[in-house]
């Protein structure tokens, strides 16, 4: 190819080289480049500036910031600088927290229901007790002795204020799946339920209030009988005492 | 630190490695700086840049081929185009004069640990500081600061002519400059 053929695309290579020449003379220099090797090499020779640009500018040093915000910014960024076990180890100790404190709220939880079943039960015993000393103590109440061949007690019968206690020795202890029921006697032997109950077990007698919800007028007698969990509708299981008044 | 070491670390990044990131970020940092400032002329926007230009590398550090050239030459024509790119954003006209004082460039240059990058860097730094002061200002505005010939020509209210022959002059006499170091 002849000198006056490259002349002009020559001239534009260096300038091409660093990127700095003009759109318009961009594509015919780079047809002119695909067919001519001289070109081409001195192309690259030029080429080799561009490092050497980037080489020329001294060196600054950016402020402390940077490196600390840019540290902030990676995203996905393996921070392994601790050991893979210390981080298993911590999480399995944060987990084992979890569950032990976890346990032990379970555990307290059940402790304040049981606590709160055995105040209830105390509670109710007191009142009972309360019941039968001032039963005891007035006069209009009837006081009549239970005595079957299972327990022995006292029937106490209050008409005026319709309340009747018990006070039953030694009564047996049932199965989980058994209750005693309370039942008033009319005159004609229905019986009509007045609670069910479960014997103490921390003590020899078992003390239960009844306020039925008919007048004890209707009725003559009270007894009691084990019948299924929950109770019955009438009386269905072995009969522990019956008492007339 | 090794062309091998160095390998390693751009390899560890790819992978996502924070350390090795860092460890890169501590040996070139000054020179990725240095550069930004150089084409932006303000400190704030040149720390962006070369914020920029670092989360790059942390989410191409894979596209690096260590068998087509060193890390270095990578690295900072990276930064140039980040750079060259908020010039454009920010739509400032191009610095006329070198803001850095050389002189003062000298003073608070870090140690570098490979004397041959430094020697290399000097060198041509020096290359560019000889040029005449108009080839100088047309090797500024074209390759600092992203500017066309024609563009060029129009900033100097010189003749397009005179920018071409002014340009290719010191392109040529730093051609031989680096062909003799």
């Amino acid at each position: 190819m002849a000198r006056d053929e490259h002349l002009p695309h020559l001239e534009n290579i260096p300038a091409y080289a660093i990127g700095a020449l003009d759109a318009e003379d961009v594509a015919a220099l780079e047809a002119h480049l695909k067919t001519c090797a001289s070109c081409r090499t001195e192309l690259a020779g030029y080429r080799a500036l561009n490092d050497s640009l980037l080489m020329a500018v001294p060196p600054r040093q950016p402020s402390a910031a940077l490196r600390k915000r840019l540290q902030s910014r990676l995203p996905g960024a393996q921070r392994t600088a601790r050991p893979q076990w210390s981080w298993s180890f911590s999480r399995m100790a944060v987990g084992a927290s979890l569950i032990l404190l976890l346990v032990m709220n379970v555990y307290s939880i059940l402790q304040m229901r049981a606590l709160q079943l055995e105040q209830t039960r105390l509670n109710r015993q007191i009142r009972t007790g309360q019941t039968v000393m001032s039963m005891l103590s007035y006069p209009a109440t009837e006081r009549l002795s239970i005595n079957s061949d299972k327990v022995v007690g006292s029937l106490l019968v209050d008409k005026e204020r319709d309340i009747v206690a018990l006070i039953v020795w030694n009564m047996p202890q049932l199965s989980e799946n058994e209750t005693y029921q309370i039942w008033l006697i009319d005159p004609q032997g229905d019986r009509v339920s007045a609670g069910v109950f479960s014997p103490e077990s921390d003590q020899a007698y078992t003390t239960q209030v009844v306020y039925p919800k008919q007048s004890l007028v209707d009725f003559t007698g009270v007894g009691v009988t084990v019948e299924p969990a929950g109770g019955s509708e009438k009386p269905t299981g072995e009969r522990l005492f019956k008492v007339d008044f | 630190m090794t062309g091998t070491e160095e390998g390693k670390l751009i390899t560890q990044v790819a992978q996502g490695n924070e350390s090795a990131f860092l460890a890169i970020y501590d040996r070139y940092a000054s020179r990725v700086h240095g550069l930004t400032l150089h084409i932006l002329g303000d400190p704030m926007l040149a720390e962006e840049a070369t914020q920029d230009t670092f989360l790059k590398i942390w989410s191409r550090a894979r596209e690096y081929l260590a068998e087509r050239g060193p890390f270095l030459p990578w690295l900072l024509t990276i930064a140039r185009r980040v750079a060259l790119d908020r010039l454009r954003l920010e739509a400032r006209r191009p610095l006329l004069s070198d803001s850095n004082d050389p002189e003062d460039a000298w003073q608070i240059l870090p140690e570098l640990e490979s004397l041959s990058d430094e020697s290399r860097w000097r060198s041509m730094y020096f290359a560019v500081q000889s040029l005449h002061p108009d080839q100088r200002k047309v090797i500024e505005l074209a390759y600092y600061q992203g500017m066309s010939q024609s563009e060029i020509a129009e900033v100097l209210g010189w003749p397009l002519g005179t920018v071409k022959t002014r340009l290719r002059a010191a392109l040529e006499k730093l051609r031989e400059a680096w062909n003799e170091k």
